[in-house]
């Protein structure tokens, strides 16, 4: 007889537990898509959060200066040899012997974005930005030039 | 010649063809599926008489039942690719007469009695309501016996078989 | 009552205008070929219709948009661009497999398919084929369907179709005896087989209300194993894509794997149209008593858009299921039907039979 009882119970069970399922998915049916429909909704509803790393860049003041002083740290810190700078040694007014920047090349095509060359920058001259658009249809395009001016 | 004549002619072709082709071929497989012919054929025989019940149940037990446990028994035992084995010339001989034998004696029977003009009209169904009175009535022409002998017969068929396949303990 | 719309007279009036200008014969193979066309071409766009609703259905269940950029707004060029393009691939023949079988398995299929899709009641006077044993016809032609799944399986010569295959047939051999059953259970309450005369049974009310808690339990089987029968999920395990690619028809490619996918989705539509008639009326509009304004405007609503919205709801019904259930194992399968749904179904059987001899159904 306890045979039947479990029976019986297996079916309420069962029944049950099929009618949540039911109510679990028609409640998801009734919710709001999520569906972000991207090339659409480029300038109205897309979100990227501040954190995502798509391209490395060097942020310039009002007056066009950035803030690097040529260490070359970054460029050695890269595991991938992503970044090349040119520096060139020039005579301050003080007299002083000083390297300053002339050309800061970032190759986005092979950068990982491990965010190693950020990290090591004594003077924040570098940042990576979410701004992740940057396909381009040549190769040699990939190939940036960071800073405005030497 | 109507349009019931033809639909008879071509049912009956496909019939013989694929019953020859179902006794001739050398895969197992596909003599399974020339008889699934050849009984869809036999279906389309009683709906063309009228007996679409009948048809219906040709088509039910036969070609979604038996044939499809016959398939089915096919693909769990491992077939040994073809059948084709050698009739010897006497052998041959002898099918050949009984078969001759038989159907001048059927076609005989046949053409001397007029069964080909018998009691069922053509192409007017049979109330199925007649003939599950006629299966369960106890009046004359009526069949409850038979049939219920039948299921008895049926039930202790598969309880039987159930005996069989169980695992001893 | 309801005779604003019936079908009857008109086609009539089209035979005996064709047999005017024409013999008999001629007539009757000309309205022949145009009958099987008209249900071909009715197949095709059903197919189109219920694909796109499919997947439209399974995108909001997971609260996506689903196919949205093919042809305008809403993506309704979508499916016709799948047609168009499945027609186009190259049907691939196997080495050392039977081909004769391989080729016959698709068509055993849609032509199991077409058959019963034939013996739906679209509207009063609106049925194509027309049996006095309607109801048991569809059943027994929608049992060839299932060889064409067991030939394709072991015609490709591949262990994933052959697996899906047995599969496939141990459990449709299985689900028709309570797909059986409970259609027998609404033959009891109607008293007829043939489908015109069980729809019109139900001009004072639907089966399901008529018959309430048998009918109601007999519709809830025939559901879930009209959905077994259709290989739907939870009841997909013969083409279970994780285990067995895609199951039988594996190896199938271009229209021949089109039918199959042709056939199952018009399965689902039959099986709904199917419990439309025995359970929700068919064609009958919706009538309650008391309402006679309510109910003469219901009248003038075609029989066809209630029968194809009816069928379109129990369709929505499958779907919700489909997309909710996870996918039972095979010996799962099994122990529901002969553990659970066959028992049930015959005590309803015999609870339906009980209510008829009492008069206990309205």
């Amino acid at each position: 007889m306890g045979n039947f009882k479990d029976y019986i119970n297996g079916y309420t069970f069962g029944i049950k537990s099929l009618i949540v399922g039911l109510r679990t998915s028609m409640k998801v049916f009734r919710e709001k898509n999520i569906t972000e429909q991207y090339p659409e909704n480029r300038h109205t509803t897309l979100y990227i959060p501040e954190r995502h790393r798509a391209m490395l860049t060097m942020p310039h003041d009002e007056n066009g200066n950035n803030k690097c002083v040529a260490c070359g740290l970054c460029q050695m810190e890269c595991p991938n040899g992503t970044i090349r700078i040119t520096t060139e040694t020039r005579e301050t007014e003080e007299g002083k012997k000083k390297k300053f920047l002339v050309k800061y090349e970032y190759n986005l095509g092979s950068c990982m974005f491990c965010q190693l060359c950020v990290n090591i920058c004594p003077h924040d001259a570098i940042k990576f930005t979410n701004d992740f658009e940057n396909a381009v249809f040549e190769k040699e395009k990939l190939v940036l030039t960071l800073n405005k001016k030497n | 010649m109507s349009l019931f004549e033809i639909a008879f002619y071509v049912v009956a072709i496909c019939i013989i063809v694929f019953s020859v082709m179902a006794v001739t071929t050398s895969s197992i497989l596909r003599s399974a599926t020339y008889l699934l012919f050849v009984l869809l054929s036999t279906g389309g025989v009683y709906a063309i008489l009228g007996y679409t019940f009948l048809s219906a149940v040709q088509l039910m037990v036969y070609a979604g039942g038996i044939i499809v446990l016959y398939v089915f028994s096919i693909l769990l035992t491992r077939s040994s690719g073809t059948m084709k084995y050698r009739v010897g010339k006497g052998k041959m001989t002898s099918v050949l007469i009984t078969t001759i034998v038989g159907m001048a004696l059927v076609m005989f029977i046949l053409t001397t009695n007029n069964f080909a003009h018998n009691i069922i009209p053509q192409g007017i169904e049979l109330p199925v309501k007649q003939i599950g009175h006629a299966l369960i009535g106890t009046e004359k022409y009526q069949f409850v016996l038979p049939f219920e002998v039948l299921s008895v017969l049926l039930l202790a068929s598969m309880i039987g078989s159930i005996m069989i396949a169980r695992r001893k303990r | 009552m309801f005779d604003y719309y019936n079908l009857t007279p008109l086609l009539r009036s089209i035979h005996a205008f064709m047999c005017g200008i024409m013999p008999e014969w001629l007539a009757m193979t000309i309205e022949g070929i145009a009958v099987g066309l008209f249900i071909m071409i009715m197949y095709a766009i059903l197919a189109i219709i219920l694909i796109y609703m499919e997947r439209k259905v399974c995108a909001t269940f997971q609260c996506r948009i689903g196919p949205n950029r093919v042809g305008g707004k809403g993506g309704l060029l979508q499916v016709p661009a799948d047609v168009i393009k499945i027609l186009t691939k190259e049907i691939i023949y196997l080495k050392d497999n039977d081909k004769f079988l391989y080729g016959l398995a698709p068509f055993l299929v849609i032509t199991a398919s077409i058959l019963t899709f034939s013996c739906l009641p679209w509207n009063k006077g609106g049925e194509i084929l027309h049996m006095d044993i309607g109801i048991f016809f569809v059943l027994a032609a929608s049992s060839i369907g299932v060889l064409g799944i067991l030939l394709a399986g072991w015609s490709s010569n591949s262990k994933y179709t052959l697996i899906g295959a047995v599969r496939s047939g141990a459990m449709i051999i299985s689900y028709e005896l309570s797909i059986g059953i409970s259609v027998l259970t609404m033959v009891i309450l109607s008293g007829a087989m043939d489908i015109q005369a069980i729809v019109s049974n139900q001009s004072d009310g639907w089966n399901i209300f008529k018959g309430h808690i048998p009918a109601l339990m007999a519709f809830i089987i025939y559901l879930i194993a009209g959905n077994a029968e259709a290989n739907r999920a939870p009841f997909d395990l013969a083409e279970a894509e994780q285990e067995l690619t895609a199951g039988y028809h594996t190896e199938y490619s271009g229209m021949h794997f089109g039918f199959f996918y042709l056939a199952e989705y018009l399965n689902l539509f039959i099986t709904a149209g199917i419990a439309v008639t025995l359970f929700l009326g068919g064609w009958m509009p919706l009538h309650i008593s008391g309402l006679d304004a309510f109910n003469a405007i219901m009248d003038y609503i075609p029989g066809v858009i209630w029968f194809v919205g009816k069928t379109f709801f129990i369709v929505f019904i499958l779907m919700w299921i489909r997309w909710t259930f996870p996918r039972l194992r095979i010996d799962q399968v099994l122990i529901l039907e002969w553990k659970y749904l066959m028992p049930l179904s015959l005590f309803v059987l015999l609870l339906m039979t009980v209510c008829k001899v009492f008069g206990w159904v309205f």
